[in-house]
């Protein structure tokens, strides 16, 4: 630090290289990210276990066919009337969980639908289960 | 420019703290906003749901067309392959989210199976995408 410099610009570090390199990183973040807007609804898988089939009789269940028919409580009814039936349901049952039963081969579309339209009734629980061919 | 004499040689230069200041922050923010999203391939009609709400921090995307062929990555993979792929990816974020990308008219059965298979890979975060309703 004593010795005598011959010029005053030698002392500083030179960050040109470091300033290169962050602005490389920097352009290669920008580029990269990718901001995902994906909209959704969460869903909740009922777990096939004993306890979810022993309050079944508490449950408000409804019924998706392959032909997309739906059954709330086995009462055949249109996709725009599922809310209308859960809700009164639900006045029945308060606070009682919505089962959705779908075959196999129905439309996710409709299984979507119907949740949705449960969630918006006012039901706190809402899961689904796949239901078997040979029921 | 040419007629004034500058005192010392530094004051010629601008003075660049500032600017790198403001370069740091927004490299800092991009490596940090940046999950590298690996798109599905394929772009479904999605169903659309009243309660709809955007998923920002989705980062596992699993389409599944009309035939039931599950993508992920430009690929298709089948339903047993979902399980290692989560279990991959929340290894790398452990808190990882997954949309599923689900044709409306996409087999619920295989829907179903695939939350399954998610959620036996350890994200309990499911969310099915759907848009949210026009009218």
């Amino acid at each position: 630090m004593k010795r005598k410099r011959r010029s005053d610009e030698e002392a500083e570090i030179n960050i040109t290289p470091m300033l290169d390199i962050v602005f490389i990183m920097l352009i290669f973040f920008i580029v990269t990210t990718s901001f995902v807007r994906e909209s959704g609804i969460e869903m909740n898988r009922a777990a096939s276990s004993p306890t979810q089939t022993e309050d079944a009789s508490k449950a408000i269940f409804v019924r998706i066919e392959d032909d997309g028919r739906i059954f709330v409580r086995n009462r055949p009814t249109d996709i725009r009337l599922v809310r209308a039936n859960i809700q009164s349901s639900l006045a029945a049952m308060p606070g009682a969980p919505v089962v959705v039963a779908a075959s196999r081969n129905s439309d996710a579309g409709i299984l979507v639908r119907v949740v949705d339209q449960a969630r918006v009734a006012g039901a706190e629980q809402v899961s689904m289960v796949a239901m078997s061919e040979e029921q | 420019m040419k007629s004034r004499a500058r005192r010392v040689g530094e004051e010629t230069d601008i003075n660049i703290t500032p600017m790198l200041d403001i370069v740091f922050i927004m490299l800092i923010f991009f490596i940090v906003s940046t999950s590298f999203v690996k798109e599905t391939g394929i772009d479904p009609n999605r169903p659309t749901a009243d309660t709809a709400r955007p998923m920002p921090q989705g980062n596992i995307l699993i389409g599944i067309d009309t035939t039931g062929q599950v993508w992920v990555n430009n690929q298709v993979i089948t339903v047993n392959q979902v399980r290692t792929l989560v279990e991959n990816s929340r290894n790398e974020n452990p808190e990882s989210s997954a949309i599923l990308i689900a044709d409306e008219g996409a087999p619920a059965g295989i829907v179903l199976d695939v939350m399954d298979q998610v959620r036996l890979g350890g994200v309990t975060n499911i969310a099915v995408a759907a848009d949210p309703e026009t009218s």
